[in-house]
């Protein structure tokens, strides 16, 4: 089997499984019971966040964990506009987001909210001018991603702060950076909310976290009781918070070394399969190596993925949860229905083997060839 | 290129005013010095003026940052150790260093421990400095403000060179004043005072009441927590833990409840007292305040201060609460001490306690119950935690 689908999830590492293991059998006590197991299972919880707060330079009252990325999106996006309301109901997102941003932003709509969509230029990266004059004194928020999850796309977050900021200083900045923990250095001080997921980096799915800085203020969405989390009440999943410490840890180590081999991986690839027609990259200089999106001008997507899997061979499409759609994020950047419509995700790891690659290619030349005749004829 | 070789230098604090056993304090602030670093290879040396650290390169910061945390350091430098006495080795070297340097500005200071040597110390910046002017085009001179300042030292066989100094925290190196008992609450004032304490040479040891089930694991937590960060700063701490229930619950049940806290206070700084003879302490410290509760009014202090013989050292007897916050907050202590458990002062708070205790009420409602065998008791079954230096992961292997 080869995967190449890093980006719509990873395979779970050993060590971080086997922290989860060991706490689900070890640790059994609800960290919010006063007796001393309950104790030893908070004091477990504890440790673990000082270890990710430390890692990110914040403080631990800053870490809330959620079930995901998408609940994290959904707790920064809504609790900031339900917190903020009275000062204003507009809010900015780019058009690079992952599907759920949008999905969000449609209910927000529907609650009265306005949202705009900043331009980007043809190499991905946000229109600064066009940003500018979007945020009002009425912008409550803007999210941008760190990664756009589909082409890899990196927006400088620092520099987009401080634009957002002299607009308006009381707007507050979120980025998903799902899809930048693990693969390059992330700083949540660039902003005020920052959203990410365990199972992107090796760790298990069912757990994110939401940064949130701790000037800032959310309504919650769930309510419960306050016995460990206000924001997000619920007794907390203690082994997969501590497997969550320890995956970061171990995706945030080497990234340097990793980058530059995945690096070598990727234009490998590129360097193949730019001797095809009907092939373009969907791949920007602000595209981070991990994440190689081409478009198979003639193909349908899915056929090409079905017809790979038979050499048991797996690759993505758009982002895993927006298959079957235009890919937005390529509509954005290249104004092509076509080029957005027949998009291919390859995506590596440092767990990608120069092996895999040069059998990738072996198949892909067979796969393409023979599904690129049938079409021509 | 001459051979020259990147080192820490530690200028001492106060120390230089010991005359008598300036020798013992150097040597103590040596031994901490070394104990704060076991964790690196290091090797020290020192002489009466400076000591210095020798390591490797890529621990300099690492080291620093731990340095700024040990009392008797009135400075920390990091310099350049050049073998040689040599003005013209010196000056070619200091040309050298500059290279890296942004400046316009420059000024030498010259310090020459060796009296051998033939020049005088402003006769040897004048040389250097010529050498500079003459070799950096567009730099000038300026003795008031200049941007850059050049430390030049020549010892007995060796040269230092260095550019900028990093404030240390003071005090005498701990442990060469003695020791003393601090009664650690799990509040804001006693880990703050433990620490105004250690810094005058104490080495202290801790000392806290836990009355379970009255209190919590948590709150033990908390003091072990609270006894760890000042450790960093002590070196490691020992935890004297009485266990205080039969105690409180005797006094609760048998003395006048408007009495129950100077009660408690009496017994508590009656233990203190023995912990500290065992342990060959010769103070006690605490974290009152004058005023700041009942049990800290003047007469308060008098009945409670009376059943002991050993000095009690209260540094923050003269503080406003938001002083010794600020002093919490700088020593990392203060986000723990507002962890929200019970300690046991907070249990069995009597609606209106007394505010001006009299001391023969006291002595008359202790004959009430058995003060002697509570007390014996309770350090017979006391419990003795050693907290070394580090905050440590209990979960390493988890996480």
């Amino acid at each position: 089997m080869i995967y190449l689908d890093y980006s719509a999830t990873t395979p779970v590492s050993y060590d971080v499984l086997e922290t989860f293991n060991k706490v689900n059998k070890e640790f059994i006590g609800n960290p919010n019971s006063l007796h001393s197991l309950g104790v030893k299972s908070k004091s477990l919880i504890n440790s673990a966040t000082k270890q990710i707060s430390d890692l990110f330079n914040v403080l631990d009252s800053e870490i809330i964990y959620t079930s995901g990325a998408t609940e994290s999106n959904n707790l920064a996006l809504i609790g900031v506009a339900l917190a903020h309301m009275k000062k204003g109901r507009h809010i900015i997102v780019s058009k690079l987001e992952h599907p759920s941003i949008y999905k969000i932003c449609e209910y927000l709509e529907s609650l009265g909210f306005s949202i705009s969509y900043v331009n980007n230029d043809q190499e991905g990266l946000i229109d600064f001018e066009d940003l500018k004059h979007l945020v009002k004194e009425d912008t409550i928020l803007v999210s941008i991603c760190a990664v756009n999850s589909e082409t890899g796309v990196r927006q400088p977050l620092k520099m987009i702060r401080q634009i957002i900021k002299k607009e308006n200083t009381n707007c507050i900045f979120h980025s998903d950076m799902t899809q930048a923990l693990g693969k390059i250095p992330v700083n949540f001080h660039d902003v005020d909310l920052a959203s990410c997921s365990m199972h992107k980096i090796y760790g298990l799915k069912g757990i994110g976290l939401l940064y949130k800085n701790s000037r800032v203020s959310i309504m919650p969405l769930f309510h419960g009781s306050s016995a460990s989390a206000t924001i997000r009440p619920g007794t907390p999943p203690v082994a997969l918070i501590a497997s969550s410490a320890k995956a970061i840890r171990l995706a945030t180590q080497d990234l340097d070394r990793r980058e530059t081999f995945i690096k070598r991986l990727n234009e490998k690839i590129v360097k193949e399969l730019s001797n095809y027609e009907g092939i373009v990259f969907n791949q920007t200089k602000y595209s981070i190596p991990h994440i190689l999106n081409i478009s198979l001008l003639n193909i349908r997507p899915e056929t090409f993925i079905h017809a790979m899997e038979e050499y048991e061979i797996y690759l993505g499409t758009n982002t895993a949860c927006a298959s079957k759609e235009l890919s937005s994020s390529v509509l954005a950047i290249y104004k092509d229905k076509k080029r957005a419509s027949t998009t291919i995700r390859i995506s590596l790891s440092h767990l990608t083997t120069t092996d895999e690659i040069n059998r990738f290619l072996s198949s892909f030349k067979i796969v393409y060839n023979k599904l690129n005749d049938l079409v021509s004829k | 290129m001459m051979k020259m070789k990147q080192i820490i230098m530690i200028k001492y604090g106060e120390l230089t005013t010991k005359k008598e056993n300036i020798q013992y304090f150097i040597r103590t602030l040596n031994q901490n010095i070394k104990e704060k670093l076991k964790d690196f290879s290091v090797t020290t040396h020192f002489d009466k003026g400076r000591l210095f650290i020798e390591t490797t390169k890529k621990d300099h910061l690492l080291i620093i940052e731990k340095l700024k945390e040990v009392f008797g350091i009135h400075e920390i430098i990091l310099g350049y150790k050049l073998e040689t006495l040599e003005i013209e080795e010196i000056e070619k070297a200091i040309g050298e260093l500059v290279a890296e340097e942004t400046f316009t500005t420059f000024k030498i200071e010259t310090k020459r421990s060796n009296k051998k040597i033939p020049l005088t110390s402003v006769e040897i910046s004048k040389t250097i400095g010529a050498y500079l002017l003459k070799n950096l085009p567009n730099h000038k001179v300026d003795v008031h403000h200049p941007d850059l300042l050049i430390h030049v030292e020549m010892r007995e066989q060796e040269s230092y060179v260095y550019f900028k100094t990093i404030k240390g925290i003071g005090g005498y190196p701990v442990g060469t004043l003695g020791k003393g008992i601090l009664m650690l609450s799990g509040g804001i004032d006693s880990p703050v005072a433990g620490y105004m304490t250690s810094k005058r040479g104490v080495k202290i040891e801790c000392l806290y009441f836990e009355s379970p089930p009255h209190t919590s694991l948590e709150a033990k937590n908390k003091v072990i927590q609270l006894a760890t960060i000042l450790s960093k700063y002590n070196g490691s701490i020992k935890l004297h833990v009485i266990h205080f229930t039969e105690i409180q619950e005797a006094i609760y049940k048998n003395i006048p409840h408007e009495y129950l806290i100077t009660i408690m206070r009496r017994m508590m700084y009656r233990i203190a007292e023995k912990i500290a003879y065992q342990s060959k302490a010769k103070i006690l410290i605490n974290g009152e305040s004058i005023g700041q509760v009942a049990s800290q009014t003047l007469d308060s202090m008098k009945a409670i201060n009376e059943v002991v013989k050993l000095p009690v050292i209260r540094p923050l007897a003269c503080f406003d609460k938001l002083e010794i916050i600020d002093i919490a907050k700088k020593i990392n202590t203060y986000e723990t001490s507002i962890l929200p458990y019970e300690d046991c002062c907070t249990i069995f708070v009597p609606k209106h306690p007394v505010i001006y205790p009299k001391i023969n009420l006291c002595r008359e409602y202790e004959a009430c119950i058995p003060v002697d065998a509570l007390i014996d008791q309770a350090i017979k079954n006391h419990e003795i935690i050693k907290i070394n230096g580090q905050e440590k992961n209990d979960y390493e292997d988890l996480l």
